[in-house]
C-alpha cells in the first residue's frame, strides 16, 4: 500500500512528515483543529480519559481540558443534537459515534436538523458539525460493528458524506470538514486504521471533498471504489497489470459531493468500469456513479458498467471475510468485464 | 422562591381574578396592560389566520387559543430576542410577545418572498436569527436535544444568555426529549425546558402519553427542578418562568417547567377535534379563558381600563393585522432558482447541474 501513498493529486510535500496510520491521522487532524480554532469542541461516548475506544482522541483531553473533549451520555440521539444546537450558536462540534452502527438513535437528529436546519431557516441557521464514525466490516466485529450505512446519508440532501482510505487523506480530509460550513458525515473504514502508515505532513492542510484520488493509471479498465475496499482494489489492479491488463484506480473519498469529471474522464478513456464498494448491493452509492456512467457515456463503454459489493443481507459475524468484495472476487468481475 | 414538584399547580390568581395566597404586584399599570394586550394580539392573530385559511391563502395554522397565558407569560418571563428560543409549531403567541415580528410571521405562513425561511417549510413553522427564534421543525421534540447543545454552547461561550425550548405534552413521550433533558442535567446546561401541557397531541389524551403524575415530576430524574404551573395563570408563569430563568442564568443548571393549559381550537387546520373529545369538556375549558381570567383580576385591583379603551386596543391590533396581511399578500413568491439556494453553504456540482437542468424546464413553458 505504501506505494500509493500521497495520491498524485495532493499538494507537494515540502514539509516535514511523519509515519501514520489512519486513526493517528484522525488524531494529528483534530489535535490541529483544535489547536487553530477554539470553536472546536469534541465529545462522544468515551472520547474524553480514554481516548476513544480506537483511540482517535487519545490525549486530547490532557491537551485541551474538559471543557472542550469530553464524554457524554450513551445517547446518539443527545450527541447529534447537541453538536447541532452548538453549531447553531457558532461552535465547530466534532461528535464521535462510537460505531456507525449506532448512529440509528441519532439519525432523526441529522435528517431532520443537521441537514435541514440550513434550508428550513432559508440560510438563517446553519450547523456546521462533523460526525465521525468508524464504518465497515473485516475486523470480525459481527453485525453491529460491521455496516456500511453510507447510501442512507447519500440520500438526504444537506449532508456531506466523506469516507477516507489513506492517512493521508484522513487528516486532510477530516480538517476541510471541519473547516466546512455544512454538515458532514465522516465515515472512517475501521479495517484500514492500523492496516498501514504512510508519510503524513506535520503541516497543515486540507484535502478538498469532491475531488477523487487517481490511485493508478491504466487504459483498459477503471476500478472506482472508495473507503475499505481500496487496499484491495489496488491490489486487484496489480494483478491485472501481471497479466498485461492496464488498470486505473480511482478513490472516491467522499460521496457527496462526488466527483462525476473524475470518473467520466476515467471511463471514457477506458470504455470498462468495476463499481466496488462492501455496503450492501442494493440501492448502493455506486448505483448512482453507475447509472450517471451510463447516462453520459453509454455509447463510448465497452462493456456494462459493473458492480462488486456487499451482500444484501445483515452483516454476518462467521463469514466475515466472505461477505467482504476481496480481491478475488474484484478479479473475476475485471474478467467478464474485460471478455464482454 | 417557588417550590418544585407540587401536586397542585402554582396559582397567583383564581377564576374569579382574585389572588390566591400572599404576595405583592411587582408590575406597573402599563406592564400589566401590557400582559393583557399580547393575549389579546395572540387571540387575534388565530383568528385571522383562520379566516386566512378558510379563505384558501394558506394551508395549515395551528391554533393556539386558549393557550394565551402560558404562551405570552413564557416571554414575559425571559429576556426576549436576547435568550435563545427552540419553540415547537405552536407558538404563535410566545413569538408575538417576545418581539417577532408581526410580518415575519405572516410571510412564512404565506410563503412569500419575504419569508425569512424562503417558502421552504409548511406554513406556521416560523423561525428568525435576528430574534433568537430557532426555526421551527415539525418533528417531536426534534428540537430538544439541540436546545441542550444550544446551551452548552453558551456556557462555553461564557454567554449570560440561556436557552428555553418549548414542546407539548406529546413531546414527552418521544425518545430524543428524554435525551435531551438527561443530557443536560449531565451538563448543568443554562436550558430552561418549558411543557406547554395542552392536554391533548392531535387525538391522543395526556393519559396516552404518560403514566406518571404529569409532567414536571419527570425532571426529578434527570436532576433538575421541575415546576408545575397553572398555564391559564399569566402572572403565575411570567413569575415562575422569571425566577426560574434566572437561576438557569446563574449556573444552575437546567429546569422544567410544565404550564397546565388547554388548546381551544383542533391541533391543526387538518383536525376534526369533535372525534376524539367531548363538547363538553371544551366548553368546560372555554370558560377558563385565560384572557377573561386576567381581566377579572385587573378589575378587582381597580386597573382594568374602561370597555372604550380596550375596543380601542382591539381594534389597533385589528388594523395592524389587517394591514400586515394585506400587504403580505402582494409580496409574490420565491422564483423556481431559489429552490438550489442554501442546501449547502456553497452550490456542489451536482445541484448545479440539476438547477441548470430546470432552468432549460422553466424556459421552455
Amino acid at each position: 500500500m505504501t506505494a500509493v501513498a500521497g495520491a498524485p493529486q495532493t499538494p507537494q510535500q515540502e514539509a516535514k512528515t511523519v509515519q501514520l496510520n489512519l486513526i493517528q491521522a484522525v488524531n494529528l487532524a483534530l489535535r490541529e483543529e483544535m489547536r487553530s480554532d477554539e470553536r472546536v469542541l469534541i465529545f462522544g461516548e468515551d472520547v474524553g480519559a480514554r481516548g476513544g475506544v480506537f483511540l482517535a482522541t487519545d490525549g486530547l483531553q490532557a491537551e485541551f481540558g474538559a471543557q472542550r473533549v469530553f464524554d457524554t451520555p450513551l445517547s446518539e440521539a443527545s450527541i447529534v443534537g447537541a453538536a447541532v444546537g452548538m453549531a447553531v450558536r457558532g461552535l465547530r462540534p466534532v461528535a464521535e459515534i462510537q460505531f456507525a452502527d449506532y448512529m440509528y438513535p441519532g439519525i432523526d437528529q441529522i435528517f431532520s436538523q443537521a441537514a435541514k436546519i440550513r434550508y428550513r431557516s432559508g440560510g438563517q441557521f446553519t450547523a456546521p458539525l462533523v460526525i465521525r464514525t468508524p464504518s465497515g466490516g473485516g475486523v470480525r466485529g459481527g453485525h453491529h460493528h460491521s455496516q456500511s450505512p453510507e447510501a442512507y446519508y447519500t440520500h438526504t440532501p444537506g449532508l456531506k458524506v466523506v469516507m477516507p482510505s489513506t492517512p493521508f487523506d484522513a487528516k486532510g480530509l477530516l480538517k476541510a470538514s471541519i473547516r466546512l460550513d455544512d454538515p458532514v458525515i465522516f465515515f472512517e473504514p475501521k479495517r484500514l486504521y492500523r492496516a498501514f502508515k504512510e508519510e503524513v505532513p506535520e503541516d497543515d492542510y486540507t484535502v478538498p471533498l469532491g475531488k477523487a484520488a487517481l490511485r493508478r493509471e491504466g487504459h483498459d479498465l477503471s476500478i472506482i471504489g472508495y473507503g475499505g475496499v481500496m487496499p484491495d482494489a489496488i491490489k486487484a489492479a496489480a494483478a491485472l497489470e501481471k497479466e498485461g491488463i492496464s488498470v486505473e484506480v480511482i478513490d472516491l473519498r467522499s460521496l457527496i459531493p462526488w466527483d462525476k469529471e473524475a470518473v467520466l474522464e476515467s471511463a471514457a478513456k477506458t470504455g470498462r468500469v468495476l463499481l466496488v464498494s462492501e455496503a450492501p448491493r442494493t440501492a448502493n452509492f455506486m448505483g448512482e456513479v453507475a447509472y450517471v456512467v451510463q447516462e453520459e457515456l453509454f455509447d463510448q463503454l465497452q462493456a456494462p458498467v459493473m458492480q462488486v459489493a456487499g451482500f444484501d443481507t445483515p452483516y454476518p459475524y462467521a463469514l466475515d471475510k466472505t461477505y467482504l468484495p476481496g480481491v478475488n472476487r474484484m478479479l473475476r468481475a475485471a474478467a467478464r468485464l474485460l471478455e464482454y | 422562591m417557588f417550590k418544585p414538584f407540587t401536586d397542585q399547580p402554582i396559582v397567583r390568581i383564581g377564576e374569579d381574578g382574585k389572588k390566591i395566597g400572599r404576595w405583592s404586584l411587582d408590575l406597573e399599570a402599563a406592564q400589566l396592560l401590557r400582559l393583557w394586550r399580547d393575549m389579546v394580539r395572540a387571540r387575534i392573530f388565530d383568528e385571522k389566520l383562520v379566516t386566512l385559511l378558510r379563505q384558501g391563502k394558506t394551508s395549515f395554522y395551528a391554533q393556539s387559543s386558549g393557550m394565551e397565558a402560558t404562551q405570552v407569560g413564557i416571554a414575559h418571563g425571559i429576556r426576549a430576542g436576547y435568550d435563545w428560543v427552540w419553540p415547537y409549531y405552536r407558538d404563535q403567541g410566545l413569538a408575538l410577545a417576545a418581539g417577532f415580528p408581526l410580518k415575519d410571521l405572516v410571510a412564512q405562513s404565506l410563503g412569500t418572498n419575504d419569508d425569512l425561511c424562503k417558502g421552504r417549510q409548511m406554513p406556521h413553522h416560523f423561525g428568525s436569527a435576528e430574534h433568537r427564534f430557532v426555526s421551527i421543525s415539525s418533528s417531536i421534540a426534534n428540537q430538544v436535544a439541540p436546545a441542550t447543545g444550544t446551551a452548552m454552547a453558551q456556557k462555553y461561550l461564557g454567554s449570560d444568555e440561556i436557552t428555553v425550548c418549548t414542546f407539548g405534552d406529546g413531546a414527552t413521550s418521544e425518545g430524543d426529549w428524554h435525551a435531551g433533558l438527561n443530557m443536560a442535567g449531565v451538563a448543568k446546561a443554562p436550558v430552561l425546558f418549558v411543557c406547554e401541557n395542552n392536554q391533548w397531541a392531535i387525538s391522543a389524551g395526556i393519559a396516552t402519553q404518560t403514566a406518571s403524575q404529569g409532567i414536571a415530576i419527570k425532571a426529578k430524574a434527570y436532576g433538575m427542578p421541575g415546576y408545575f404551573v397553572d398555564g391559564q395563570d399569566v402572572l403565575a408563569v411570567r413569575e415562575v418562568i422569571r425566577e426560574v430563568a434566572e437561576r438557569v442564568r446563574s449556573g444552575e443548571g437546567p429546569a422544567l417547567v410544565e404550564c397546565l393549559t388547554y388548546r381551544i381550537g383542533t391541533h391543526s387546520s387538518a383536525d376534526d377535534d369533535s372525534r376524539y373529545r367531548s363538547r363538553e369538556e371544551v366548553e368546560l375549558w372555554r370558560g377558563r379563558d385565560p384572557i377573561r381570567r386576567f381581566e377579572r383580576f385587573l378589575e378587582a385591583e381597580g386597573l382594568l381600563p374602561d370597555a372604550e379603551t380596550l375596543s380601542g386596543i382591539r381594534a389597533e391590533i385589528n388594523a395592524e393585522i389587517d394591514g400586515v396581511l394585506a400587504e403580505a399578500e402582494n409580496n409574490g413568491y420565491p422564483t423556481w432558482d431559489s429552490m438550489f439556494d442554501d442546501v449547502y453553504a456553497d452550490l456542489p456540482p451536482h445541484l448545479e447541474e440539476q438547477r441548470e437542468f430546470l432552468r432549460r424546464e422553466q424556459e421552455a413553458l
